[in-house]
């Protein structure tokens, strides 16, 4: 091999999750099943899912707050994971993109989510690149208020960016999301 | 006569194949890809826009945490060469430059050295480590900057800051002006913006030390072109040691020669028609240059190791991901040199700076026109403003080509003339973003504007009397094309105002101004290249056309099921999808027996432009009907042997082959791929049948029309413009899914809005940019972006697969549409709109509520 004069040198710590400014262990559930594990202080938690826990369906756009494509749902509230440091999250339950459609053991999908399957009749999404920071804000608020109206679902939806779509299947995917889960409701009701 | 189609799914709302993935958190973009042992990659990036590099020293920085190591300029020499200009018009001159500044800076984000460590933090920790000492010099930021005379070139080779000038006439042009009752001119400058995906660029050149294949993952709309590019960037040795490799590797020679072979196969007499003296005249300028090509080429045939790309779910591009980044460079090349993996994520802020920026252009145009209306002649000048590097492997000079053959748009003028200028300045990388002609539509939809006005006629009155009208066609645009034999964008535009109706909405804007409401109505009306025919791509680079082919290779699978593959890099477009509506049509099978194989180069035929220039349905879409056709054809022929048939009287219902009529006795694709793989003596896991088919488009047609309509509503006192109604009147012809289509222009209109009323790439007099982030840098949100509606022509097409791109229309409709909207709001203050961004102080700087502030550029 050629050999430029480089400056190559061996670190002396040598492992990429070495503590270099105060560790603490977290302990937290995620996507339903419980975590231990030790981190960085400064470690974020979309970097603490992303590469601790390889959950790589949360997405980073912006990494300055902006974007929401990292939204996850954490204690029921959709927060950016690039703002939020993993420490933060002890003790909290985290839902990711990952955590929304029901699998069986060995991580298949059974059944989507009916947000899931609105987006996908809708159209909702081009790259998708932005599609799981839009499907964990559209859980928490329509858990909130399960009937929105087209004006509501803009507001709520105005905290995360879209560059492909416009935005305007994706709003069209949250009603008919809605549609589906008041469906779903009223069966479950008379199933009762 | 084409032949009729099944149409099952052809022309569908079918539900995209990608979401099952992509909406469960199961897509896999670059991000998500790290291989065992992974370095992570930080640049170090220049604070000013104009400089010299005194001295770097990184002796702390190598010492800190984490650090494996550090290379800088003068290093990336050593291990690499320089990117080289690939598409030069004559008379231009493109600089070579290297994947690192090496002895000076041209931008601020330029990269000057690459730090590897354990992590990504721990990179960016040891960045701000390196020690750099600058000398600066006087940045050239502005179009009026580089065009001073005594402005000190940014490229000394070039010897000033004018890279290419043109002068381009047809007809009679001083005669027409000669001849014109008025004569009116207007300047239109439009700010610098960028394309945004909101998944930034990266990618991981991954190493297996045993292995003479390097792994590229990449997000890239172009693998293959990226691909060759980085195999001639970062094959870097002596001529004397890549003729002794290639003297003992005739078997790489072979295999060279065969593939340059395929992909120029037939082409030979349309490249005759290229233009070759801009390379000479690159060479006269800068001898270097050819250094640099024979040892790039020699390099390339005998490298010991070889790039092979691999790109999967890719978040967007608008274009910024075609062009290769200098960064990809450097981590192939610092990942071969240390032989282990090499990661780099691009975080906003470098994307917002060296992710690629676009439009920054200056319009000069001038209408002759007669009192009635009749427009006699038209005059252009264009100057654009590159920025420091040139993209590779287009650059400005390419699309002011697009913009020469375009500015005519539909209409009958019979004698134009543009000068064309392009300059370098200390600015971000220029690149194509959705519609990198666009400008030529906005100056020319604004100015149609601006003289109807003038005359006193309505702006869609002046539009109709100069258009082509169905009657008229066949014609030819002045600057060559052909026009589309039946479709035209008069049509769309007389749909759009029997929708809109403009004169109901002229007395209701009466009453609200009465009342200190400003109300606005704008229309723009265009054709665009989706992808044009073949006297299109002639009029835009002779020649080039016969290399844009692409090739669909189709397999029946030993299980029966369908593979298709292709060059095309889908990063949003839905490919999975519309190519399996139009394959599973042509051989009457279910959709999900169909699969799409893409962005690995390994296993994907050859093709330039990856995905790009509106061509994913036209050719990609093509050759994939017709190579679905060829194995159809085969497949029934191995059928009508199994079923002792006639292979005429054979039909494909839901999978089964049958004599018609008799379904009973059918065969399945599966039954067939057994018989075939046998009779071929397979062992069962390759294909049983392969068909491919090559494909440039349609022999005519090719054109996409459209009409944007938008109303506003600006607020006197804040200046803020709220859109109550968008319209768009779009003909693509026959669409594969219009739920797709639908998709593409509202996303491109979105793009457009946001263009001219938030986004702006913003640079101070000094070349500091002012919109790193996205507090600064402003992406509409779901409350700026209207609610757009719809409404689709399909004119249909003799010509079978004359499927229309739609994907970069939106984006150049709109910002004509809301700039005329808000002219026609604003008409009795007596302003007049000249310039693309309008954002609210602006508005309020127009109106004369505020003074004036100095424009940044
Ligand atoms: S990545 Fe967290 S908001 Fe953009
Ligand atoms: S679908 Fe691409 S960013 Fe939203």
């Amino acid at each position: 091999m050629n050999s430029p004069s480089a400056t190559a040198t061996q670190s002396a710590m040598g492992s990429l999750h070495s503590p270099i400014d105060g560790t603490a262990t977290i302990e937290l559930e995620v996507n339903g099943v419980g975590v231990t594990r030790r981190v960085n202080a400064r470690l974020s938690l979309a970097d603490f899912l992303r590469e601790r826990l390889d959950l790589t369906g949360t997405h980073l756009g912006c990494e300055h707050g902006v974007c929401g494509a990292c939204t996850v749902v954490l204690n029921d509230e959709a927060v950016r994971s690039c703002l939020i440091l993993a420490v933060q999250a002890d003790g909290s339950r985290i839902t990711t993109i990952e955590g929304l459609a029901e699998t069986d053991h060995d991580g298949q999908i059974i059944s989507i989510h009916p947000i899931q399957r609105a987006m996908q009749e809708a159209h909702g999404f081009q790259c998708a690149f932005c599609a799981p920071g839009f499907l964990m804000t559209a859980l928490c608020f329509l858990e909130r208020n399960p009937a929105p109206t087209r004006a509501q679902i803009r507001e709520e939806i105005s905290g995360n960016l879209c560059r492909c779509t416009g935005y305007q299947s994706i709003i069209a995917g949250v009603e008919t999301a809605v549609e589906i889960m008041a469906a779903d409701r009223r069966e479950g009701a008379q199933d009762a | 006569m084409r032949e009729a189609v099944a149409g099952r799914y052809i022309g569908q709302r079918v539900r995209r194949v990608e979401d099952q993935r992509l909406l469960t958190g199961r897509g896999s973009f670059v991000a998500d890809v790290e291989p065992e042992g992974t370095v992570h990659a930080a640049f170090v990036r220049s604070p000013f826009a104009n400089a010299n590099i005194v001295s770097i020293d990184h002796s702390v920085a190598s010492r800190a945490k984490g650090v494996v190591a550090i290379y800088t300029g003068a290093e990336i020499c050593l291990l690499t060469n320089p990117f080289i200009p690939f598409s030069n018009l004559p008379g231009q001159f493109t600089p070579p430059f290297w994947a690192l500044a090496v002895d000076r800076v041209r931008f601020v984000g330029d990269p000057v050295a690459v730090v590897l460590a354990y992590s990504r933090a721990l990179a960016e920790d040891a960045a701000e480590l390196v020690e750099i000492e600058y000398q600066e010099l006087t940045p050239v930021v502005s179009i009026d900057d580089a065009l001073r005379t005594d402005s000190e070139p940014i490229w000394p080779a070039a010897g000033s800051n004018i890279l290419y000038e043109a002068a381009d006439q047809f007809g009679e042009v001083d005669e027409a002006f000669r001849k014109a009752d008025r004569v009116f001119t207007e300047t239109f400058t439009s700010h610098r913006l960028s394309n945004q995906p909101l998944e930034t660029r990266g990618c991981v050149a991954e190493v297996d030390p045993e292995s003479d294949e390097v792994v590229f993952h990449a997000a890239t709309q172009a693998g293959h072109a990226l691909r060759w590019t980085l195999a001639a960037v970062t094959a870097r040795q002596s001529a004397v040691k890549s003729i002794r490799a290639l003297a003992g590797n005739r078997g790489r020679l072979k295999a060279f020669a065969r593939g340059a072979k395929a992909a120029l196969a037939g082409t030979g007499d349309q490249l005759k028609k290229a233009d070759s003296s801009g390379t000479i005249h690159q060479i006269r300028k800068d001898p270097r240059t050819l250094l640099y090509l024979g040892r790039s080429f020699l390099g390339t045939l005998s490298a010991e190791r070889f790039p092979r790309v691999v790109a999967k779910d890719i978040g967007g591009g608008f274009g910024s991901k075609g062009p290769v980044s200098r960064e990809d460079a450097v981590i192939l090349a610092v990942a071969m040199e240390l032989n282990r993996s090499v990661k780099w994520i691009e975080d906003r802020v470098e994307n917002l700076t060296d992710g690629g920026q676009a439009r920054d252009e200056r319009l000069t145009i001038s209408f002759a026109v007669q009192d009635d209306g009749t427009i006699l002649g038209m005059k252009a000048n264009l100057v654009m403003n590159q920025g420091a590097y040139p993209g590779v492997p287009f650059n400005c000079g390419l699309f002011s080509r697009i913009m020469k053959v375009m500015l005519p748009g539909t209409y009958r003028i019979d004698a134009f003339r543009l000068d064309t200028t392009v300059v370098a300045s200390n600015k971000g990388r220029y690149i194509p973003y959705r519609g990198p002609w666009a400008n030529e539509t906005w100056a020319r939809e604004r100015m149609l504007d601006v003289v109807a006005r003038e005359l006193g006629m309505s702006a869609t009155q002046l539009r109709l009397k100069n258009m082509y009208h169905p009657s008229e066609l066949p014609a030819k645009m002045i600057t060559g094309p052909t026009l589309d034999p039946t479709m035209t964008a008069a049509t769309t535009l007389q749909r759009a105002i029997e929708l809109a109706e403009p004169a109901a909405f002229a007395a209701k804007q009466e009453d609200a101004r009465s009342r200190g409401r400003l109300l606005g109505i704008g229309f723009a009306t265009y054709h665009e290249a989706a992808p044009g025919p073949p006297d299109y791509t002639d009029a835009v680079t002779p020649g080039v056309g016969a290399l844009l082919a692409e090739k669909s290779e189709i397999s029946l699978e030993a299980d029966g099921t369908v593979t298709i593959r292709t060059q095309q890099m889908p990063h949003g477009q839905s490919h999975e999808t519309t190519y399996a509506q139009v394959a599973a049509d042509q051989l009457g099978v279910p959709m999900e027996q169909v699969r799409l194989v893409w962005g690995d180069t390994k296993n994907t035929p050859f093709g330039i432009m990856g995905t790009g220039g509106s061509r994913g349905g036209p050719i990609g879409g093509g050759a994939v009907q017709f190579s679905s056709r060829a194995l159809r054809t085969k497949i029934l022929d191995q059928a009508a042997d199994l079923l002792e048939a006639n292979v005429n009287d054979l039909e494909i219902v839901d999978g089964n082959i049958h004599v018609r009529g008799v379904p009973a006795k059918g065969k399945s694709f599966a039954e067939v791929a057994a018989a075939a793989a046998s009779a071929g003596g397979g062992i069962g896991d390759e294909p049983a049948i392969t068909a491919e088919f090559t494909y440039n488009g349609p022999p005519q047609g090719g054109w996409a029309c459209a009409t944007h309509v938008c109303w506003v509503e600006i607020d006197p006192d804040t200046g803020f413009v709220t859109i109550p109604r968008y319209l768009v009147v779009e003909d693509c012809g026959e669409m594969i899914n219009p739920a797709i289509v639908e998709g593409q222009v509202r996303g491109g209109v979105a793009q457009g809005i946001g263009a001219v009323l938030y986004e702006k790439t913003n640079y101070d007099e000094f070349g500091n940019l002012q919109s790193s982030t996205y507090m600064d840098y402003l992406m509409p949100t779901a409350m700026e972006i209207p609610e757009i509606e719809l409404h689709h022509l399909e004119t249909p097409s003799e010509v079978e697969a004359n499927y229309r791109g739609v994907g970069e229309g939106g984006a150049i409709g709109a910002p004509p549409a809301l700039t005329n909207a808000i002219e026609n709001a604003l008409a009795h203050l007596g302003v007049r709109i000249t310039e693309q961004h309008l954002p609210p102080h602006r508005i309020l700087e127009l109106t004369g509520v505020i003074k004036p502030n100095v424009a940044s550029r």
